[in-house]
C-alpha cells in the first residue's frame, strides 16, 4: 500500500519533519531501539517498535499518523486507522490506497468546531467573571464567618460567666428559700402541737408543690403536663425572648404547631417516651394533623418538602427491609410453601436481586418513564398521610431527613432540638440547619448587653438577705438562668458548626465556599432523576429514582456522605452510601464543568450503585483554561483563511 | 449454589435403584442371533424365565464405515408395548446412514471357555464386534486375539425397565420440593455398564465444572460421590469440582491410555442420565474376574427413559475417535471470521448512548473488538424480538453505526415467551398450538424473566421452521444484517419448575414426555434459531448463535459458553478442563465468560482471565448487572495496556484460529485440545488440564493463582518449544519452572510448526482482510517445519463450493514452499491480493544472508528484526523482510 503514498514524508507533522529531513542516510528510531535508512521510511514495513519509520502507513502498531486537516484542527490518529477503509481524518488523508473515497469535510467540520469553541470561550469569559465574583464573595463570607466565630467565642465567654453567676445566684436563692422553709417548718412544728390537724395538712401541700417545681427545673427537659391548652412554664422556657413568648401566647394556633413540631423533634432523643410525653404528643397530633394540610402558614413548606423526601427515604428503608427479608428467605428456604408464582419470582430474584413484591406491582408497566410518573405522587401522598402520625422504629432517621431538606424550619424548633443530647448521627443535621438559622438576634450586640444589664439589675435587686425571699425575684432569676443557658447552648452549637464549616476544603481559591449547605436540582433525565433537592456538599441522602435495567424503578436513597474533591477539584466524591444487594456501597461522583450557573445537568448510574452527576458551575471556569481555548481558536483561525482560498 | 434445590441420586428413584444393583444382576441372554437387513439382530430374554412375564427385547448391531458400531436395544414393537419409547430425532446425520456397511455374515465362536457361543461380525480391517450370547455382552476387539477395546454389560449390570400397565395399588408419582411428577408411564429406566480397555483415564460427558480426566465416583478408595449427572439445568452460582450437571449434556465418553490409543462410547439418549466412573476394585467382592489382563476403566450408565442407542468408536488415535463421533453427530460450524474475534458483553448495555460510549471507548484506547452484545433488558418487557423503545429508539441506526466500523451486534432471544395477549408472538403461538403442554394438555405456564411464560415445542420441525421465520428482517423489527443471536435459558430454565426447569411430565408433540427429551430441548432451540438466521439471508450468510444449553450435535449450530460462572480464581482454573471437554465432544466453539459473570474480579484476576481467554475458541467478556463496570480501560493505564496486549494476541493469531476452525469444521478436531491429543503416548499429559494446545502448534499454560511468581510448565515431546514472546528455544519432554510476569501467560510454539499471524491491529477483524501476513517458522531439529493457512470470505457459504485459499507451508532442505492443500481442478472462486510481509525463522541454524524467491526470481535480504511489534521490547530474530509473495500463489523461497 506504500505505493499509494503521495510523498515520503506522509503522515509526519510539520513540527516533526526536520527529524526526518536529515542529511545522514539513516534515521534513528525515536525510542532508540533501532535505525532505518531513508528508503525504509514509509516503506510499509515496521522497523521501529515505536513506529518512527512508518508515520504514513499502518505497518507499525504503535505509530501515529498526522492529518493536516486544513480548515479544521490537525490531528494525530493511531496508525491502525490508516487505510482501514474508514475515514478518520476530515481531509481524508488517512485513506489513500484507493479502496474508499473520503470526501474532505474539514471546512464544514472546522466551522462547526470553531463555532462551538467560540461559544465555549464566551461561556468561559463570562464564567471567569462570575467565578471571580464568587471568590470575592467567598472571601467576604469567610471573613464574616471568621469574625462571627471569634465574636461568638467572646460572647460565649461572657455568657458563660453570666450563666455561672445566675446559677450561683439561683442556688443561693434556693438555699435561702430552703432555709426559710426549714425555718418556717420549725416554727410551724412548734406551733403544731397547739394547732389543729387540718392546719398541718395545708402546710404540707405547699411544700409538695414547691418540691415538684424544683425537680422539673433541674431536669431542664421537655416534659409537658398533660394540660396543654395554655403554654406552661416549660414551653416558655424554650422561647428566646419575652416578645416571642408573647407572640406565642397571642397565637394559640402557632403555638400548637410549634409544640407539635417540638414534640415530634424531641422524638429524636433516643430515650423511651415517658407517659406524659406520649400522651401530650398524641393529643397534639390529633389536634394539629388535620389542619396541617391547609394551614401552610403554620408549617411553611416543611409538610410538603419533608413529607415527600420522607416517603422516598421510607421507600428506601422498606426496600432494604425487604431485601433483608428476601435474603432471609433464601437462607431458610421453604420453597415448598410458596405458590408457583412466588417460587418463580424468588428464583428469578437470585440473579437480579430484585424485590419480589415490587416486581409484581410493576408487572405489566411497560414504560419506564411512566413508572416513574406513577410512583412519585403515590409516595408523596403516603408521606403526607403518615409522616407525622406513625410511630415506627425508623422515626429517628425519618426526622433527620425532614430536618435536612427543610430550608425554612423554625428557629425555635431547631434550637430546642439542639438542646437535646444528640448522638453522632444527628450532628450533620446540626451543621446543615444551623446555616439556615436566623442568628441576627443572637449576633446582635445589643442583645447580649441587654441581657447583661438585666442580669446586673436583677442581681442587684434581689436582696439575698431579705427574708422572706421575694417570690417574684426568685422566679425571675430562675427564668433568666434558663433563658441564658439556652442561649449559651445555641451559641455553642453555632460555634461548633461554624468551626466545622471553616475546616472544610473549599478549593484553592475558596471558590466552592458558596456550595456549603446548598442544594442543586436536576431536570428529569431518562434513566435517573434527582427527584428533589440534592444537597451536594452537605448531602447525606440523595433520593434517586432509578430504573436501572433488571431492577425497574425503585426508590433508592443513596445515603452517601461527603468524602472529598478529586482530580484537581474537578470531581466531588460522595461515598459510604447505603449497601447495595450484591453490589458496592452506594457512591456518587459529581463531575464539575464550567457553566454560568450551578446546575445539575445529568445523573446516571453507569455501574450498579455508582452514580455520576454532572454539575455545571462557574467555579470551574478557570482563567488558564480560557487562555488555552483562546489559543486553540487562534490556531484554528490561522489556518482557516488559506483553506478557504483553496476552496 | 442451592444444593437442596436439585435432586441427588438418592432422591432420584431410577438412579437409586440402578446404583444399588450388584454385578451379574442381569440375566439376559441373546437368542435368535442372526443377520437381518445388513445388521446383526437378536432377542434378549431372561435366562430363567418361567412365567413369560418379561417380554423379549430386540437388539440390533449395525456397522458403519471408519470403525463405528451402533448397538440398539428396544422393546419389541410387535408385542404392543403401551407406548413407543422415544428415540432422539435429528441428531444423527442423515448421511451417516449412508455409511452403513451391510453385514453379510457372522461367525460363531466359543470364546474363553464359554459354554455358549459368541457371534462375531466384521467392524473394520483391524476390529471386530462380538455379541456374546450367555450372559449377554457386546464388545469390540482387535482382530486376531482377544484384545478388547470397549464392552457393554461385561459386569452384568444391564437393566431395561419395560413399559407396563399400572397396577391399581401402585403410585407412580414422584414428589420433590413441592413438585409432583405424575409419571403416567411409570418406571422405564435403562442402565448398563461400559468398560474401556487399555485405559488410564476417561474424559468427556460434559457439562461439569470438574477436572478434565474424570475422577472415579465409586470404588474402594473413592470418597463417596454423586455420579456425573447429565441433566440440563440453570444452576445459580455453580461450584467448581463437582459432578453436578450444568447447562448442557453430551453423553459421549472417551478413554485414553498408555498405549496411546483412544476409544469412545456415545449413548444417544436425551433423558436424565447419571454416569458413574468406577474406581479400581469397585467390584472386588463380586468375584467376577474379567478374562483380560488389560487395564480397564469401568463405567456405569443410567438413564430415566428412552432406548439403548449406543455407538462404539474404536479410534485408535484420539483424533480418529473425534472424527468418528463427528461423522455421527455432525461437523462443528464454520464460524464467520468476526465471531472468532473478541466479543464485548455485559448485562446490560443499557441504551444506545451506552452502546455508543463503549464502542467509542474501544477506539479511543485502540483496543479492537468485533461484537457488542445486548442482554435481556434491551427488550420491551422481555418480549424477545422487541426493543425497549425508550432505551433503544433507533436500533437499526445503532447497528449501522457499529457496522460502519465493521462491527456486529448480538441480541438475546430466549425460549420463554411472555404470556401476554398483546404480544404478537404469544398470540400466534397460542393460536397455532405451538407451546409445550403440561400434563393436563394445557399450554404449559412457567415463570421466567418476563413472568408467566410458555415454551415453544421445538422438537417439532414445523414449529422450528415457524420460529426461524421470526428472524427475517421483516418479522424482527429493528434487526439488520449485522445482528446475530444469543440463546440463553434454553435448558429450559423455568424459575418455578422442579429443579428450575420444566416438569418431566410436560408434553411435546402431543405424546412425548419432556423427561424423554429434556437434554435436547436447548439443542432444538439452538437449531431453530440458527436455521432462522440462515433463512434470513437466503442461505448466503453463515449464522452465529450462542447457546447455553447443548446436546450432542449442537456443534452444527453455533457456539456455547460455560454459563454463569463466578469471578474467582477457581473458576478461571476450571474453565480450561470445561473447554477441553467440550472440544473433545464436538463442541469446539466454546468459551467461559472472561472476568467471571457473578462478582467483581480483582484487577489481577481480570487481566489473567483476558490473557487466558484470548486462547478460548470463543472469546467473550461478560458480567452480571450488579457488578462494577469492567470494560478494559477502567483499571488504570497499566492494566489497560495489559488487557489490550492480551486482546492483541488474539487478533494477531486470528489467521491461525480461523485455519483451526476450518480444520474443526472439516474433521471435528477441536481448536483447543488436550496435550495428549497431540502427544498420545506421553503419560505426563494425560491428567494435565492446566495447559492446552491451540491447534497442533501452540501450547498455552494459564496462570491460576494470585501474584504467581513461577509456573511449572510441562512441554511434551522430544522437540524444542519456542517462547512466543522471546523466541527462545526451550527443551521438550521436561517440566520447566518458569518465571512468571504480570504481562503474559506462558505460551510456546512447537518446533516443526508454522503459524500464520497478522501483526497489524485494526478496530476489528473486518478491517484486517487486506492486511499482510507474517509467517512464524519454528524449525525442529531437522530444520523442518510445516503449517497451514486457510482464508475465505469470512462470512458466506461459498467456501463449500471451493471458494477459499488453503495453503500448506513447508520448510525443508533450506527452502520454504507454499502449496495448495486441496489441489482444485478449476480455479478457486476466492482470491486475495494479500501478501506475506514478513517471514520469521526460529531456530534457524543456516547462515544465509539472502534468499531467492521463485517463481519471480527475485532476491531478498535476510536480517534481524523484532519478533513482535507490540508489548514492549522484543528480541531480534532472523527475518525475511518483505518477501512480497501472495498468499494465493504457489511460491518457493530458497535460502542461499
Amino acid at each position: 500500500s506504500s505505493s499509494f503514498l503521495k510523498h515520503p514524508y506522509y503522515g509526519i507533522s510539520p513540527q516533526d519533519e526536520n527529524y526526518y529531513k536529515t542529511s545522514s542516510d539513516t534515521i534513528k528510531c525515536k525510542d532508540g531501539s533501532n535505525k532505518f535508512t531513508k528508503t525504509q521510511l514509509n516503506d510499509d514495513f515496521c522497523d521501529c517498535l515505536d513506529g518512527t519509520d512508518e508515520p504514513g502507513t499502518s505497518a507499525c502498531p504503535n505509530g501515529k499518523f498526522y492529518c493536516q486537516n486544513t480548515g479544521h484542527a490537525p490531528r494525530k490518529i493511531f496508525s491502525s486507522r490508516v487505510n482501514d477503509g474508514i475515514c478518520d481524518c476530515c481531509d481524508g488523508s488517512d485513506e489513500y490506497d484507493g479502496k474508499v473515497k473520503c470526501p474532505n469535510t474539514c471546512w464544514e467540520a472546522g466551522k462547526v468546531a470553531r463555532d462551538k469553541l467560540k461559544k465555549k470561550i464566551a461561556t468561559y469569559q463570562e464564567g471567569v467573571t462570575l467565578r471571580n465574583q464568587e471568590i470575592e464573595k467567598a472571601k467576604l463570607s469567610l471573613v464574616k464567618d471568621e469574625e462571627e466565630l471569634s465574636k461568638l467565642k467572646t460572647e460565649e465567654k461572657t455568657l458563660k460567666g453570666l450563666v455561672q453567676q445566675l446559677k450561683e445566684r439561683k442556688e443561693q436563692i434556693e438555699k435561702a428559700e430552703e432555709k426559710e422553709r426549714l425555718q418556717r417548718e420549725k416554727e410551724e412544728r412548734e406551733k403544731k402541737e397547739a394547732e389543729e390537724k387540718a392546719h398541718r395538712e395545708k402546710s404540707e401541700s405547699v411544700e409538695e408543690a414547691k418540691q415538684e417545681n424544683n425537680d422539673v427545673q433541674e431536669h431542664a427537659s421537655f416534659e409537658k403536663k398533660p394540660d396543654d391548652s395554655t403554654p406552661d412554664d416549660k414551653v416558655s422556657v424554650l422561647e428566646h425572648s419575652p416578645e416571642d413568648q408573647d407572640m406565642a401566647k397571642g397565637n394559640a394556633e402557632d403555638d400548637k404547631a410549634a409544640e407539635a413540631e417540638h414534640v415530634v423533634t424531641s422524638d429524636n432523643v433516643e430515650e423511651p417516651w415517658n407517659e406524659v410525653e406520649l400522651s401530650a404528643a398524641e393529643k397534639i397530633e390529633q389536634s394539629v394533623s388535620p389542619k396541617s394540610e391547609d394551614n401552610s402558614a403554620v408549617v411553611p413548606d416543611t409538610g410538603h418538602d419533608a413529607g415527600s423526601e420522607l416517603s422516598h427515604h421510607d421507600a428506601g428503608i422498606e426496600l432494604s427491609h425487604e431485601e433483608a427479608k428476601k435474603v432471609g428467605n433464601d437462607a431458610s428456604e421453604s420453597t415448598e410453601e410458596l405458590s408457583r408464582e412466588e417460587l418463580g419470582r424468588l428464583v428469578a430474584s437470585r440473579w437480579t436481586g430484585e424485590n419480589n413484591e415490587k416486581e409484581s406491582q410493576e408487572d405489566g408497566v411497560k414504560d419506564k418513564a411512566h413508572e416513574v410518573h406513577e410512583e412519585v405522587p403515590d409516595s408523596t401522598h403516603d408521606g403526607e398521610d403518615d409522616g407525622y402520625a406513625t410511630d415506627t422504629d425508623d422515626d429517628t432517621e425519618r426526622y433527620d431527613e425532614a430536618g435536612k431538606y427543610d430550608d425554612h424550619i423554625d428557629n425555635d424548633l431547631d434550637e430546642s432540638y439542639e438542646d437535646e443530647d444528640h448522638d453522632d448521627t444527628s450532628s450533620s443535621y446540626k451543621s446543615d440547619t444551623d446555616d439556615d438559622l436566623d442568628l441576627s438576634e443572637t449576633t446582635s450586640p445589643s442583645w447580649l448587653e441587654k441581657i447583661q444589664q438585666t442580669v446586673r439589675n436583677l442581681l442587684q435587686a434581689v436582696n439575698l438577705f431579705q427574708a422572706p425571699v421575694d417570690k417574684s425575684d426568685a422566679d425571675r432569676v430562675r427564668k433568666d438562668y434558663e433563658e441564658s443557658s439556652a442561649k449559651l447552648s445555641k451559641l455553642q452549637s453555632r460555634i461548633s458548626s461554624l468551626t466545622k464549616k471553616l475546616k472544610h476544603d473549599f478549593g484553592p481559591e475558596k471558590e466552592f465556599y458558596s456550595f456549603y449547605g446548598r442544594c442543586f436540582e436536576s431536570k428529569q433525565n431518562k434513566l435517573l432523576s434527582l427527584s428533589s433537592h440534592a444537597c451536594l456538599v452537605s448531602l447525606q441522602s440523595l433520593p434517586i429514582q432509578t430504573s436501572y435495567p433488571g431492577r425497574r424503578s425503585l426508590f433508592n436513597s443513596l445515603g452517601v456522605s461527603w468524602d472529598k474533591f478529586e482530580d484537581s477539584y474537578r470531581i466531588m466524591l460522595f461515598s459510604n452510601g447505603d449497601k447495595c444487594w450484591n453490589g458496592p456501597d452506594r457512591s456518587l461522583k459529581v463531575k464539575l464543568r464550567c457553566g454560568l450557573s450551578n446546575e445539575v445537568t445529568d445523573v446516571d448510574e453507569p455501574s450498579r450503585c455508582e452514580y455520576v452527576a454532572l454539575l455545571s458551575t462557574p467555579a470551574l471556569c478557570l482563567e488558564e483554561k480560557l487562555q488555552e481555548l483562546q489559543h486553540k481558536l487562534d490556531l484554528m483561525n490561522k489556518e482557516q483563511p488559506q483553506q478557504h482560498d483553496e476552496l | 449454589w442451592k444444593k437442596d434445590e436439585f435432586r441427588n441420586c438418592n432422591q432420584t428413584p431410577f438412579c437409586k435403584r440402578a446404583r444399588s444393583r450388584q454385578p451379574a444382576f442381569s440375566s439376559l441372554t441373546a437368542h435368535q442371533v442372526t443377520i437381518s437387513d445388513g445388521d446383526l439382530t437378536a432377542r434378549l430374554i431372561p435366562k430363567n424365565q418361567t412365567d413369560g412375564q418379561i417380554k423379549p427385547l430386540i437388539l440390533s448391531l449395525s456397522i458403519y464405515q471408519d470403525g463405528i458400531a451402533r448397538l440398539k436395544i428396544d422393546e419389541d414393537p410387535t408385542l404392543n408395548p403401551p407406548k413407543k419409547r422415544f428415540e432422539v430425532p435429528d441428531v444423527v446425520l442423515p448421511e451417516f446412514e449412508s455409511k452403513k456397511l451391510y453385514l453379510q455374515r457372522l461367525s460363531t465362536e466359543s470364546i474363553d471357555g464359554d459354554v455358549g457361543p459368541s457371534s462375531v461380525v466384521y467392524l473394520s480391517d483391524r476390529f471386530e464386534a462380538v455379541v456374546r450370547h450367555d450372559p449377554f455382552e457386546v464388545y469390540v476387539r482387535r482382530k486376531g486375539g482377544n484384545s478388547r477395546v470397549l464392552s457393554l454389560n461385561s459386569h452384568g449390570l444391564f437393566d431395561f425397565e419395560q413399559l407396563r400397565v399400572k397396577d391399581e395399588d401402585e403410585d407412580w408419582g414422584e414428589r420433590f420440593k413441592g413438585h409432583t411428577d405424575t409419571r403416567p408411564y411409570g418406571p422405564q429406566s435403562i442402565s448398563f455398564d461400559v468398560s474401556f480397555y487399555d485405559s488410564d483415564f476417561v474424559y468427556g460427558i460434559p457439562e461439569h465444572a470438574t477436572s478434565f480426566a474424570l475422577k472415579p465416583t465409586r470404588g474402594p478408595n473413592v470418597e463417596e460421590s454423586e455420579p456425573y449427572r447429565l441433566f440440563n439445568l440453570d444452576v445459580f452460582e455453580y461450584i467448581h469440582d463437582s459432578p453436578f450437571g450444568l447447562y448442557g449434556s453430551i453423553p459421549f465418553m472417551l478413554s485414553h491410555g498408555k498405549s496411546g490409543q483412544t476409544s469412545g462410547f456415545f449413548w444417544l439418549n436425551a433423558a436424565e442420565m447419571q454416569i458413574d466412573v468406577l474406581g479400581e476394585g469397585w467390584n472386588a467382592e463380586s468375584g467376577i474376574l474379567l478374562p483380560s489382563k488389560q487395564k480397564t476403566i469401568d463405567t456405569f450408565w443410567m438413564s430415566e427413559a428412552g432406548i439403548v442407542d449406543t455407538f462404539f468408536f474404536v479410534g485408535p488415535s484420539p483424533k480418529d475417535v473425534v472424527r468418528q463421533y463427528i461423522s455421527v453427530t455432525g461437523k462443528p460450524v464454520m464460524p464467520q471470521l468476526f465471531a472468532t474475534a473478541y466479543h464485548q458483553c455485559r448485562w446490560n448495555y443499557r441504551d444506545e448512548e451506552d452502546v455508543e460510549q463503549v464502542d467509542s471507548n474501544f477506539d479511543e484506547h485502540d483496543i479492537p473488538y468485533d461484537v457488542l452484545w445486548l442482554d435481556i433488558d434491551h427488550t420491551d418487557g422481555k418480549r424477545y424480538f422487541t426493543w425497549d423503545r425508550v432505551l433503544f429508539p433507533n436500533p437499526e441506526e445503532m447497528q449501522r453505526k457499529l457496522a460502519a466500523k465493521g462491527r456486529h451486534m448480538v441480541t438475546i432471544v430466549d425460549p420463554h415467551i411472555k404470556r401476554d395477549d398483546s404480544y404478537w408472538l404469544h398470540k400466534e403461538a397460542t393460536q397455532k398450538g405451538y407451546y409445550v403442554k403440561d400434563a393436563t394438555e394445557k399450554d404449559y405456564d412457567g415463570w421466567c424473566w418476563p413472568g408467566s411464560s410458555s415454551y415453544l415445542d421445538m422438537v417439532n420441525p414445523e414449529i422450528r421452521s415457524w420460529w426461524g421465520d421470526k428472524f427475517s428482517y421483516e418479522n424482527y423489527a429493528g434487526s439488520t444484517p449485522s445482528l446475530y443471536i444469543w440463546n440463553d435459558m434454553n435448558e429450559p430454565s423455568v424459575f418455578n419448575g422442579p429443579e428450575v426447569t420444566m416438569p418431566r411430565d410436560a408434553l411435546h408433540l402431543a405424546s412425548i414426555e419432556h423427561r424423554e427429551l429434556h437434554n435436547a430441548y436447548g439443542y432444538y432451540f439452538h437449531m431453530a434459531t440458527s436455521d432462522g438466521l440462515v433463512k434470513r439471508e437466503h442461505g448466503k450468510d453463515r449464522p452465529f448463535v450462542l447457546s447455553r444449553a447443548f446436546f450432542a450435535g449442537s456443534q452444527r449450530y453455533g457456539a456455547v459458553w460455560t454459563g454463569d460462572n463466578t469471578a474467582d480464581w477457581d473458576q478461571l482454573r476450571v474453565s480450561v478442563p470445561m473447554i477441553l471437554t467440550l472440544g473433545l465432544t464436538g463442541m469446539t466453539f466454546s468459551g467461559a465468560d472472561v472476568g467471571g459473570f457473578f462478582g467483581n474480579p480483582d484487577t489481577e484476576l481480570l487481566v489473567r482471565w483476558y490473557q487466558l481467554g484470548a486462547y478460548y475458541p470463543f472469546f467473550r467478556a461478560h458480567a452480571h448487572h450488579d457488578t462494577k463496570r469492567r470494560e478494559p480501560w477502567l483499571f488504570g493505564e497499566r492494566n489497560t495496556e495489559l488487557i489490550r496486549a492480551a486482546i492483541h494476541v488474539r487478533y494477531t493469531l486470528l489467521p491461525y484460529f480461523y485455519t483451526l476452525f476450518r480444520e474443526a469444521n472439516s474433521t471435528g478436531i477441536p481448536v483447543v485440545r488436550p496435550l495428549w491429543m497431540e502427544f498420545p503416548s506421553d503419560e505426563t499429559t494425560f491428567k494435565n488440564d492446566e495447559a492446552f494446545m491451540v491447534g497442533n502448534a501452540l501450547l498455552v499454560q494459564g496462570i491460576y493463582t494470585e501474584r504467581a511468581k513461577h509456573a511449572l510448565v510441562y512441554l511434551p515431546g522430544k522437540e524444542s518449544w519456542y517462547d512466543m514472546r522471546t523466541g527462545t528455544a526451550v527443551k521438550g519432554g521436561i517440566t520447566h519452572k518458569l518465571e512468571v510476569s504480570q504481562e503474559y501467560i506462558p505460551a510456546f510454539q512447537r518446533a516443526g510448526t508454522i503459524i500464520p499471524r497478522r501483526d497489524r491491529f485494526r478496530r476489528s477483524s473486518t478491517q484486517m482482510v487486506n492486511d499482510p501476513f507474517t509467517l512464524v517458522v519454528a524449525l525442529n531439529s531437522s530444520q523442518a517445519a510445516e503449517g497451514e493457512l486457510y482464508v475465505d470470505d469470512g462470512k458466506s457459504f461459498e467456501f463449500l463450493n471451493g471458494a477459499f485459499i488453503h495453503r500448506r507451508f513447508c520448510f525443508s532442505n533450506g527452502q520454504l514452499t507454499s502449496v495448495n492443500v486441496v489441489p482444485t481442478a478449476g480455479k478457486s472462486q476466492f482470491s486475495s491480493d494479500c501478501i506475506i510481509e514478513r517471514i520469521i525463522l526460529l531456530g534457524y541454524s543456516g547462515g544465509s544472508k539472502g534468499a531467492m524467491i521463485q517463481p519471480a526470481n527475485q532476491k531478498t535480504e535476510i536480517e534481524h528484526a523484532p519478533l513482535r511489534l507490540q508489548g514492549g521490547r522484543s528480541p531480534a530474530v532472523v527475518t525475511i523482510r518483505k518477501p512480497g509473495v501472495r498468499i494465493a500463489d504457489d511460491w518457493m523461497i530458497k535460502f542461499l
